[in-house]
C-alpha cells in the first residue's frame, strides 16, 4: 500500500509538470487515486468493525463506542486523509437525541461514515471543484465495492464546520448531506421556531421530488445553562466545537458568587475553594411532533420547559477539579505536602533552633521555599492560638468514628490549632515552622510562669492516652498550672476555708469545684442516709475540706487529733474504738501521659514476674491512703482499713449488721462489729499489713504529694522546649493529617452514602498510614516520606470530592435523589484517578453524564434559574422564545424531516436506516443560538450519474442554493 | 535492635488484661495458668504483671498477661493498662453477684473507654465454680451477658484447675483469628516497650512457668 501511495506520488510530480500536455496521464492518476481509494474501502469492509478494533483502530473517547481509522492518500500533489468512523456492538438504531454521538452522526442521522479531508492545517478543502473531485472519487470507490458507507469532506472555512456529503442507498435514490453555519449574525428569522420551519420546507420543496407538507415532523432539544456560579469557559457543549462566545453578562455577579459560595464551608476558616461546579446544562428534549404551519411553529416557542417530556441535568465541572498537577489546587491536601515536605527537612537537624539561626541552611530569606513570614504574620498567629480560644468542650459527635484511631488531637485543642494554623503559616516550611513552635513555646512558658490557665485544653483531669503525645503533655501542664493554682490559692487563706473566699479569678471558683468532685461527695451524702453499705473507694482529695468540715463540726471537735476527714462513712463503727468510721480525703492519683505510663509498665514488667514487686506507684498510693485513712481515724486497725478500703475482704458474721442497727442513732449499733479479714488478707507477711504498719499517720494535706505539679510542669515545658524537630513534625503531621480530616468531617453534603464511605475509607487509610509514626522506631526515612505524599494525594482526591459533594448539595438540596445521582455519575468518573494515588491520570473527557429530573424534581431544577434582575434582562436581548424563568436556552436543536412513501421497487434490501415504507427523504438538524447556527440537511435525490462533471456541477449549484437560504 | 541482635523467640505477643472486682480471683486465675498452682494470694496492689510462653496453632506465642487490681481507688490508673491489648479477661466470682453487676455497671464500660483497640477481644469468665453450693450467678445468666456484650464465655475454677487452660486458649485462638490483632501482635511489629527488654529476663519467665 504505501509503496503504491509513493509511486502515485511520483507520477503526480509528473503530472504538474505535463499538465495540459497529456490528458491521458491525467485521468489515470485521478482514476489511480480512485481506486487507491477502492482498495483501502475493500480492506476495511472486508475486515468489518471487530476486527478493524483488533487491529487497533482507535476509540474515540468522547463518543463511546466509536473507532476510527484512517489511511493516508495522495493525489495531485496534496496528502489526503481517509478516516472510516464506525460503531461497534449498535443495539438498535441509536435515539434521535443520544448524548454518545459525533457530530456527523448528529447532523445527519448516520452511523457509520467516512471523511475525507486534505492533510493541512485547516483540513478542510476550501475550493469547491476541488470538494466535489474528493466526494465523487470516494463514490465512484465506494459504489465500485459496493457500500452504502455515506462519506463526507468537509468544506470552507474551518470555522463553519460545512460539510458536504453523499451516500448511495442501493436504489435510485442518492442521499445527499449538505451542511453550514452562520457564525455571526444570524438573520431574525432564523432565530425563531418559524423561520426554521419555514426554510426547511423551502428547502424541500424545492427539489424534485413531492412532498406531504402536512408530513413535516420535528423533535426538539433546548439546552439551557444556569447563569454563571463562576466565568464562563469555552467548549462547554457537547459535541460542539464552534467558539460559543459568551456575551458579555459572564462576569456580572460573578466576583459576588465566587467569594461567598464556601463561606460557611468548615474549610472556609482556612481557605477557599474555587467553586467545583460552574453551573448546570438543562437538556430539554420535546417529544416527536408534526407540524402543519409555520404558526404553530411560532406558537411553539411560548410552549413552557416544563412540557417537554425529558429533563435531564448535568453540572459543569471546573477544570481545576481534575487537573492533579502539584499547585493547581490549594486546600488542605497542599499544605499537608508541604508539611510532609517539612518533616523530611526535620531530620536535617537536631534542634529546632538550628532552623531558625541565620548561619544555617536558607539564611537567604529571599528563597521561597524556607522563607518565614514576617514577626506580624506571627504574632497575629499566636494571638489567636492564645488569646482568641476558649476552653475546648468534648465535642466528640463531631469526630467520626474512625478518628480516634489517629494519633492526634481533638480538633478545637490547642496543639490541633497550631497544627492548621502552621499549614497556613507562609508556605509551611521548616523554618516558618520552627519560629512558630519556639514562639509557641514561650507563650506556653509564660502561662506556666504567670499560672493563667492553657486555652484550647479539655477542662478534665483524664489524660487521653490515645492522642498525641504533645497534645497530652499540653494537658498536663494545664492540670499542673490548675494545681498549682490552687496550691498558691491556699497559701494565701488559712486552712481552714469557709468555703466562701472569694475568688480572685474565676478559675479558682471552677478549680475548687472540678477537685472537690462535688457530684461524688453528694453521692456519699446520699450513702450517709440511705446507709448504703458500699462505701468503698471515696475517693476525696488533696484539697482541704470544705462543706464537710462545716457539716460535721462536732465530729472535728471531739477529737481534735482527727484530720483530713471527709466525713463518716454511713454508720460503719471502728472495732476498737466507739467512734464513727470517716473516710479521709485521699491524694489524687498522679496524671500521667503515655510516655511516663509506658516507662511504668516497662519496669513493672523488668522486675515484676521476677521479684512480684510491680506496681511501685500503687503501693505509694496505697500507702498514703493508708496514711490518710489513719489521721482520720486515729484509733483506727488495719482491719478498718480493710473495711472501707477493700470490703470485699472483710467476712461480717452479723447478719444485716448496717440495716438492722438504729438509722437515727448510731450508738443503737451492734458494737463492735463482729467478722474477720479474708483468709488473703489475714496471712502472715501480707504486703497490705506491712504497708500498714509502715504508713505513718497523716492527712492527705501534709504528706509528701504523689504528684507534684510544680515538678511535672517544669517536666513539660522541658520536654516542649527540647522536643528534636522530627518528633515535632511527625506529631504535626499525624496531627494535622486528623484534624484537617475532622474539619472536612464536618462538611454538610446530604445523605451522600458513597461520601460517607469514602471519609470512613479515608480515616482508616490514615490512621493505618499513620500508624509508622506513632510508634518511636527508626523508619525508613525514605519510604516514610513517599508513603505520606501519596497519602497527601488520597487526601486531596478526597478533598476534592467532598467539596464538589457540598457544592451540589448546597444547589440542589431539595432534590436529594437528583444529588446521589449526579454525585454518583461524577464518583464513577472520579474514581479511576482515585484508585491511582501515585500517577496522575490525565483525564482526556470531560464529565458529561446527563442524570434525568424526575418531574417532582423538576421544581427544584428550575430554581437553579433564578429570574434574571433588572440589570441583567436589560443587557440581554431575549430572542429566542423558550424562556424557563427569564432564561433563553443557549442552545436549540431542531431536526425537521418529511418521510414519504416509496414504492418498495425503490429501495434493495441492505438499506441499514429504515424498515417501514415509510421514509425519511428529507432531514434538517438545525443547531443554534441566536448569533450562531448550524444547518445539516440530508436529502433524497433521484440516482444521478456519479462520477460525472454533471454531478459536480449539480451538487455546488445546490449548495449554494442552501448557502442562499442560510444567509 | 534486639531483632537485628538475635531471633526473636516469638512469633506473636499477645497483650491480655484481667479485670474485675476485688476477690473474684483474679490473680489466682492467672496463677494457676502460669504455673499451675494455687494458693491464697494477698490482694493485689495496684497491678501485677506474668508471662506465659505457649504455642498453640503452631506460632510461638508470648502472653504478656496484666492482672490488675479490683479494689475501685486503683482504678484512675488501670486506664493505662487498657491501651494496647488485644484480649480482655473480665472475671466474676459466681458466689458474689455483686462481682457479676459490676461488670456491666463498671467494667464494660471501662473497656469501651479505654481500650485502644476496637477489635480486642473479650472474655468474660464466671471463676468460683468448686463452691458450686454457693453459687448465686447461674451459667444461663452469664452466657446471656457474654451474648450481650459479645464476648466468649467460661465458668471455670482456679482452685480445681477447671477450665482454667482453655480460657486463655480460646482467648488466644480467637485473637489469632483477629487479623487486626494478629497484625498488632507480630514480633516485627510489636510494641516497643517490649522492645527493650532483654532477652534474660523472658527466658527466666518462661523457664518459670513452663
Amino acid at each position: 500500500m504505501a509503496s503504491s501511495i509513493a509511486r502515485g506520488g511520483e507520477d503526480e510530480g509528473e503530472d504538474e509538470e505535463f499538465e495540459g500536455f497529456d490528458d491521458f496521464t491525467i485521468a489515470s492518476s485521478w482514476e489511480r487515486f480512485i481506486s487507491e481509494i477502492e482498495a483501502v474501502c475493500r480492506l476495511w469492509l472486508f475486515d468489518g468493525p471487530k476486527n478493524l478494533v483488533d487491529k487497533g483502530a482507535e476509540c474515540l473517547d468522547h463518543p463511546k463506542n466509536l473507532y476510527k481509522v484512517k489511511s493516508e492518500l495522495k493525489y495531485g500533489g496534496k496528502d489526503y486523509c481517509l478516516e472510516f468512523y464506525f460503531m461497534i456492538n449498535i443495539d438498535g438504531q441509536a435515539t434521535e437525541w443520544d448524548d454518545n454521538l459525533h457530530n456527523i452522526q448528529q447532523s445527519f442521522g448516520v452511523n457509520e461514515f467516512l471523511v475525507i479531508a486534505p492533510l493541512s492545517a485547516s483540513g478542510v478543502v476550501l475550493d469547491s471543484p476541488e470538494s466535489s473531485k474528493l466526494l465523487s472519487s470516494v463514490a465512484i470507490a465506494l459504489s465500485n465495492c459496493g457500500s452504502n458507507w455515506p462519506a463526507f469532506v468537509p468544506v470552507h472555512d474551518p470555522s463553519r464546520k460545512a460539510y458536504i456529503g453523499i451516500q448511495s442507498t442501493g436504489t435510485i435514490f442518492t442521499r445527499r448531506f449538505d451542511a453550514d453555519r452562520i457564525g455571526s449574525q444570524v438573520p431574525v428569522r432564523l432565530m425563531h421556531m418559524e423561520g426554521l420551519y419555514e426554510l426547511f420546507v423551502a428547502k424541500f420543496a424545492s427539489f424534485d421530488y413531492p412532498m406531504n407538507y402536512s408530513k413535516v415532523s420535528f423533535g426538539m432539544k433546548l439546552t439551557y445553562r444556569t447563569p454563571p456560579f463562576d466565568d464562563d469557559e469555552e467548549d462547554v457543549l457537547e459535541n460542539m466545537e464552534a467558539e460559543v462566545k459568551e456575551s458579555e453578562e459572564g462576569n456580572d455577579g460573578y466576583d459576588h458568587i465566587k467569594v461567598q459560595w464556601d463561606d460557611d464551608c468548615p474549610w472556609a476558616e482556612w481557605y477557599s475553594a474555587d467553586d467545583p461546579i460552574k453551573g448546570f446544562e438543562l437538556i430539554t428534549i420535546w417529544p416527536r411532533n408534526t407540524c402543519e404551519s409555520s404558526m404553530e411553529m411560532a406558537e411553539l416557542e411560548n410552549a413552557s420547559s416544563f412540557d417537554a417530556e425529558k429533563w435531564s441535568l448535568y453540572p459543569l465541572i471546573s477544570p481545576n477539579m481534575i487537573d492533579d498537577s502539584a499547585g493547581k489546587f490549594i486546600g488542605f491536601a497542599s499544605q499537608l505536602r508541604l508539611l510532609v515536605g517539612a518533616l523530611d527537612r526535620s531530620f536535617d537537624a537536631k534542634f529546632l533552633e538550628d532552623f531558625v539561626s541565620a548561619e544555617n541552611i536558607g539564611s537567604d530569606n529571599s528563597n521561597p521555599a524556607v522563607v518565614i513570614p514576617p514577626p506580624t504574620v506571627r504574632d497575629r498567629v499566636l494571638k489567636e492560638l492564645f488569646h482568641d480560644g476558649a476552653q475546648i468542650s468534648s465535642s466528640l459527635d463531631l469526630e467520626n468514628k474512625n478518628s480516634r484511631a489517629i494519633k492526634g488531637t481533638p480538633l478545637e485543642s490547642l496543639f490541633a490549632q497550631f497544627c492548621l494554623q502552621s499549614l497556613w503559616f507562609g508556605n509551611c516550611n521548616v523554618r516558618a515552622i520552627a519560629t512558630l513552635w519556639i514562639e509557641f513555646v514561650r507563650e506556653v512558658r509564660w502561662c506556666w510562669e504567670e499560672s493563667q490557665p492553657l486555652p484550647r485544653m479539655p477542662s478534665d483531669l483524664d489524660i487521653d492516652l490515645s492522642s498525641c503525645l504533645i497534645h497530652q503533655k499540653l494537658h498536663l501542664l494545664a492540670i499542673c498550672i490548675k494545681k498549682k493554682n490552687l496550691l498558691n490559692h491556699e497559701n494565701h487563706t488559712s486552712v481552714e476555708i469557709t468555703g466562701q473566699s472569694s475568688d480572685e479569678k474565676g478559675l479558682a471558683e471552677f478549680d475548687r469545684n472540678e477537685i472537690l468532685d462535688l457530684p461524688q461527695d453528694e453521692s456519699m451524702v446520699d450513702e450517709f442516709d440511705s446507709d448504703s453499705p458500699d462505701s468503698e473507694g471515696t475517693t476525696g482529695n488533696l484539697a482541704v475540706d470544705t462543706e464537710f468540715a462545716v457539716a460535721s463540726p462536732d465530729v472535728q471537735k471531739s477529737c481534735p487529733i482527727r484530720k483530713g476527714s471527709a466525713g463518716i462513712v454511713g454508720n460503719m463503727m471502728l472495732l476498737h474504738s466507739f467512734q464513727k468510721m470517716h473516710a479521709p480525703y485521699t491524694q489524687d492519683a498522679p496524671v500521667m501521659t503515655e510516655d511516663m505510663h509506658e516507662e511504668r509498665l516497662h519496669a513493672a514488667e523488668v522486675c515484676g514476674d521476677a521479684f512480684s514487686t510491680s506496681g511501685q506507684l500503687e503501693r505509694e498510693i496505697l500507702s498514703s491512703d493508708m496514711s490518710a485513712f489513719k489521721a482520720a481515724n486515729p484509733d483506727a486497725v488495719f482491719e478498718d482499713f480493710i473495711r472501707w478500703h477493700s470490703p470485699g475482704d472483710w467476712e461480717s458474721e452479723e447478719i444485716e449488721d448496717r440495716s438492722t442497727g438504729n438509722k437515727e442513732d448510731p450508738d443503737q449499733c451492734n458494737w463492735p462489729p463482729r467478722g474477720k479479714l479474708s483468709q488473703r488478707m489475714s496471712e502472715h507477711g501480707n504486703s497490705w499489713r506491712k504497708i500498714w504498719n509502715d504508713s505513718p499517720a497523716l492527712p492527705a494535706s501534709e504528706q509528701k504529694p504523689l504528684f507534684d505539679p510544680i515538678r511535672e510542669g517544669e517536666k513539660v515545658l522541658h520536654y516542649l522546649e527540647t522536643l528534636q524537630p522530627h518528633h515535632l513534625l511527625e506529631q504535626m503531621v499525624c496531627t494535622a493529617f486528623k484534624v484537617s480530616a475532622d474539619t472536612l468531617n464536618q462538611t454538610s453534603f446530604g445523605n451522600l452514602q458513597l461520601m460517607k464511605t469514602k471519609l470512613n475509607q479515608l480515616y482508616i487509610t490514615l490512621a493505618s498510614s499513620l500508624r509508622p509514626l506513632r510508634a518511636n522506631r527508626t523508619h525508613d526515612k525514605y519510604e516514610l516520606i513517599g508513603d505520606l505524599r501519596r497519602l497527601c494525594l488520597v487526601f486531596e482526591n478526597i478533598e476534592k470530592l467532598l467539596i464538589f459533594a457540598s457544592s451540589l448539595h448546597r444547589k440542589l438540596r431539595d432534590a436529594p435523589r437528583l444529588t446521589e445521582a449526579i454525585f454518583n455519575d461524577y464518583f464513577n468518573y472520579y474514581l479511576p484517578k482515585m484508585g491511582n494515588s501515585s500517577a496522575s491520570i490525565c483525564f482526556d473527557k470531560k464529565f458529561s453524564n446527563k442524570q434525568q429530573v424526575n418531574m417532582l424534581e423538576r421544581d427544584v431544577v428550575a430554581n437553579l434559574f433564578p429570574p434574571p434582575t433588572a440589570n441583567q434582562s436589560w443587557r440581554k436581548v431575549l430572542s429566542m422564545g423558550n424562556l424557563l424563568n427569564g432564561h433563553e436556552p443557549i442552545l436549540r436543536e431542531i431536526i425537521f424531516s418529511v418521510a414519504h412513501r416509496v414504492g418498495d421497487c425503490h429501495y434493495g434490501s441492505n438499506i441499514p436506516w429504515t424498515h417501514t415504507e415509510e421514509i425519511e427523504t428529507h432531514r434538517m438538524y438545525i443547531r443554534g443560538t441566536s448569533n450562531d447556527l448550524q444547518g445539516c440537511v440530508r436529502m433524497w435525490k433521484s440516482q444521478m450519474l456519479i462520477a460525472s462533471i454533471c454531478f459536480e456541477q449539480a451538487y455546488s449549484s445546490d449548495h449554494l442554493l442552501f448557502q442562499k437560504q442560510f444567509h | 535492635m534486639d531483632s537485628a541482635s538475635s531471633q526473636p523467640e516469638f512469633d506473636y505477643l499477645f497483650k491480655l488484661l484481667l479485670i474485675g472486682d476485688s476477690g473474684v480471683g483474679k490473680s489466682s486465675l492467672l496463677l494457676r495458668f502460669t504455673s499451675d498452682s494455687f494458693e491464697d494470694l494477698s490482694p493485689t496492689i495496684g497491678v501485677d504483671f506474668k508471662v506465659k510462653m505457649v504455642t498453640m496453632g503452631g506460632k510461638r506465642l508470648k502472653l504478656a498477661i496484666w492482672d490488675t487490681a479490683g479494689q475501685e481507688r486503683f482504678r484512675t490508673l488501670t486506664s493505662s493498662y487498657y491501651r494496647g491489648a488485644q484480649g480482655v479477661i473480665m472475671v466474676y466470682d459466681v458466689t458474689r453477684r455483686d462481682t457479676f453487676t459490676n461488670l456491666s455497671d463498671v467494667w464494660a464500660k471501662e473497656i469501651d473507654l479505654y481500650s485502644t483497640n476496637q477489635d480486642c477481644i473479650k472474655m468474660l469468665v464466671g471463676n468460683k465454680v468448686d463452691k458450686e453450693s454457693e453459687r448465686v450467678v447461674t451459667k444461663k445468666e452469664g452466657i446471656d451477658f457474654a451474648r450481650q456484650y459479645g464476648c466468649l464465655f467460661l465458668e471455670c475454677s482456679a482452685k480445681t484447675r477447671v477450665n482454667v487452660e482453655q480460657c486463655f486458649e480460646e482467648l488466644v485462638l480467637k485473637i489469632l483469628d483477629t487479623p487486626s490483632l494478629l497484625a498488632e501482635g507480630s514480633s516485627g511489629l510489636k510494641k516497643n516497650i517490649f522492645k527493650q527488654k532483654p532477652p534474660a529476663a523472658a527466658d527466666a519467665s518462661t523457664s518459670s512457668c513452663c
